[in-house]
């Protein structure tokens, strides 16, 4: 879109600011591509010799790789549903209600992400043993939801306090059943704080590797788990497979969120006098 | 048409403060509009949503055509809220929004599509379907709240102070068209208002509501020229409140003797009101004249407004016309009419 309101020194630090951002932001990736699509790339080349994408097929075609994926996919997913599931309601209480205790009740949330991940691990793994969970992909969830339910609130605490329950109260008298509020007023007015408290959960439960090593006790392996054994072994291409795996749901998760704010955004203000 | 009756009324929120409502009775007869007039923290708004169902009533039964609705939730009720805010959902287009109602039921899609058409027309609003509610103007979202709260055919419809964020030309129009629409489809209306101007135009009755007790439930007319007691007086902009003792149809107050007619108590103290357009200001002394001296003069367009001292009053009149160096203030007998103390009225709360 072209901008006339803009000078032109103030775009071109605009572009400035973009290219940077892009290269530090891309430049790991393309280095991951380079190395992960290189079979033989040795010193002094500055580029690798030869060209093809089959190290990265044969990466993704492991079943061990397929297994890591398939584990991360599902303990990240179940944990970001029971944290919004858990999180949404105890957002609304934190960010629309005032009680006494309600800043002890933050305090405690937010505990787990000031105490180091290794301590917590190391005392909920007990626990978990005890209870029989440990090593199991229930167990890995549990202990995940300790650091990934406080990004969650935060998240949605954020757009939970500027909400308005004058939009339910008048739902309700327009004959909306509780659940039918919840459905078509509630959900599509917070619906950009869900989204992002999503992807936050999503992300934190992602890049767990302690935790899940602990308490996954070497029987749940989840891509980082997969990755940091690759990277003790040495193999630059199949490390570089591995981390483009491991990156890829943030970056595409990232940029879709991007979008779907920007829409979100954008809408209402479109045609406004 | 509803005939809305409350009985009994009180709502309290904190266990030690007074109740927002206190033994409240009122009924609404089938197809008229009440407006409820009251300060800020006089009970109105809680009122309402009491009626709308949103909130329940610590004591005391509400009614329609004689049955307690009370056991009813609110998405049943059929009592339509029209807010201050007009609420509405940004993620739906107008037809979106005046259909709401109708999805919730389950209606068909060409009902919601006839009625949606409907009701903008009632409106006055037609062709705007597919408007997003932020590209409307204050007014615009005003009506078309007001057309997604009649596309559900309420029962009874309860406004909110829905005319009070406007700018005073639009508020004009609205409060018109809101009048015109209620008569059209003669649905039993409770309009809450704090601007006593709104409520005598629109009602064909007014409830005074004060600290959360019901000071007077009477025509607009009746209201304005007689209030009933000291503060009901007071919120309908009657300043002016003399103390005496009546003897003989004459009122022996601290300022002189003045004579009065209208009925009220035979005899013993009374205190007695008058309205400030309906004093007078004189140069020379005649029945039922104090004298005054002039503290201020203020031009209001409409009219002149006189601050006059008599003795230890202080007296408010409004004059057509300006005076020069008036010395006597009149109070008409026939205008001059009995209040009764507050402390007399219903019970307000327990202080």
């Amino acid at each position: 879109m072209p901008d006339a309101t803009h000078p032109p020194a103030r775009r071109a630090a605009a572009l400035l600011v973009r290219m940077v951002l892009g290269t530090v932001l891309l430049g790991p990736i393309l280095a991951l591509l380079l190395y992960a699509s290189s079979t033989h790339w040795f010193f002094p080349q500055l580029v690798p010799a030869e060209w093809t994408p089959a190290p990265l097929l044969r990466q993704l075609g492991d079943p061990r790789t397929r297994a890591a994926l398939g584990a991360s996919l599902l303990t990240a997913g179940i944990t970001t549903s029971i944290a919004l599931l858990l999180g949404l309601p105890a957002a609304r209480v934190l960010g629309l209600r005032t009680f006494r205790g309600r800043s002890l009740v933050l305090l405690v949330l937010f505990l787990p992400n000031i105490v180091p991940p290794l301590a917590i691990g190391m005392g909920l793994n007990v626990l978990l043993l005890r209870l029989g969970l440990a090593g199991s992909v229930a167990g890995v969830v549990l202990v995940h939801l300790v650091p990934v339910l406080p990004y969650a609130i935060l998240a949605l605490l954020g757009i939970v306090a500027r909400y308005d329950e004058g939009y339910e109260l008048q739902a309700r008298t327009l004959g909306a059943r509780p659940h039918q509020v919840w459905l078509h007023v509630a959900l599509p007015m917070l619906w950009p704080g869900v989204a992002v408290a999503a992807l936050f959960a999503f992300l934190v439960s992602w890049s767990q590797y302690v935790l899940t090593l602990l308490v996954g006790g070497g029987r749940v392996i989840t891509l980082p788990i997969l990755l940091f054994a690759a990277v003790a072994g040495g193999n630059p291409t199949s490390i570089a497979g591995l981390a483009l795996l491991f990156a890829a749901p943030p970056v595409v998760a990232i940029a879709l969120a991007v979008r779907a704010l920007a829409t979100a955004a954008g809408q209402p203000a479109r045609g406004v006098p | 048409m509803t005939r809305i009756a409350l009985t009994g009324i009180t709502r309290s929120y904190l266990r030690r403060a007074p109740p927002a409502l206190a033994h409240v009775s009122l009924a609404v007869e089938p197809g008229t509009l009440l407006a409820l007039l009251g300060a800020s923290g006089s009970g109105k708004s809680t009122l309402l949503k009491l009626v709308a169902g949103v909130e329940a009533p610590d004591q005391g039964d509400i009614a329609f055509d004689g049955r307690s609705v009370l056991p009813v939730p609110a998405h049943r009720r059929r009592a339509a809220l029209v807010f201050q805010n007009a609420y509405l959902f940004p993620f739906l287009s107008v037809a979106g929004n005046i259909a709401f109602g109708l999805r919730m039921q389950g209606a068909s899609r060409a009902t919601m599509q006839a009625e949606v058409r409907r009701m903008l027309d009632l409106v006055e609003l037609p062709g705007i379907e597919r408007a997003r509610p932020a590209q409307l103007s204050g007014g615009e979202q005003q009506r078309v709240a007001l057309a997604r709260a009649l596309a559900i055919r309420p029962r009874v419809l309860l406004l909110d102070e829905p005319f009070s964020s406007l700018d005073p030309a639009v508020r004009h129009t609205l409060q018109e068209a809101v009048r015109r629409i209620q008569r059209e489809c003669g649905i039993t209306t409770l309009l809450v208002t704090h601007d006593r101007g709104e409520a005598l135009a629109m009602a064909d009755r007014v409830a005074l509501l004060d600290r959360g007790a019901l000071l007077a439930h009477e025509t607009p007319q009746r209201l304005f020229a007689r209030p009933p007691t000291r503060r009901a007086a007071q919120l309908m902009g009657v300043t002016t409140c003399l103390r005496g003792e009546l003897a003989a149809g004459q009122l022996h107050t601290s300022l002189g003797v003045l004579t009065v007619c209208a009925a009220g108590p035979a005899a013993g103290p009374a205190t007695y009101a008058i309205r400030p357009e309906q004093m007078r200001l004189a140069h020379a002394p005649e029945p039922n004249a104090l004298p005054v001296r002039v503290l201020a003069e203020t031009f209001r367009g409409e009219q002149y407004e006189y601050l006059v001292q008599a003795g230890s009053e202080t007296i408010r009149v409004h004059a057509s016309q300006p005076v020069a160096a008036p010395a006597y203030v009149v109070l008409p007998a026939e205008h001059l009419f009995p209040v009764c103390d507050d402390a007399a009225a219903p019970p307000a709360r327990s202080a």
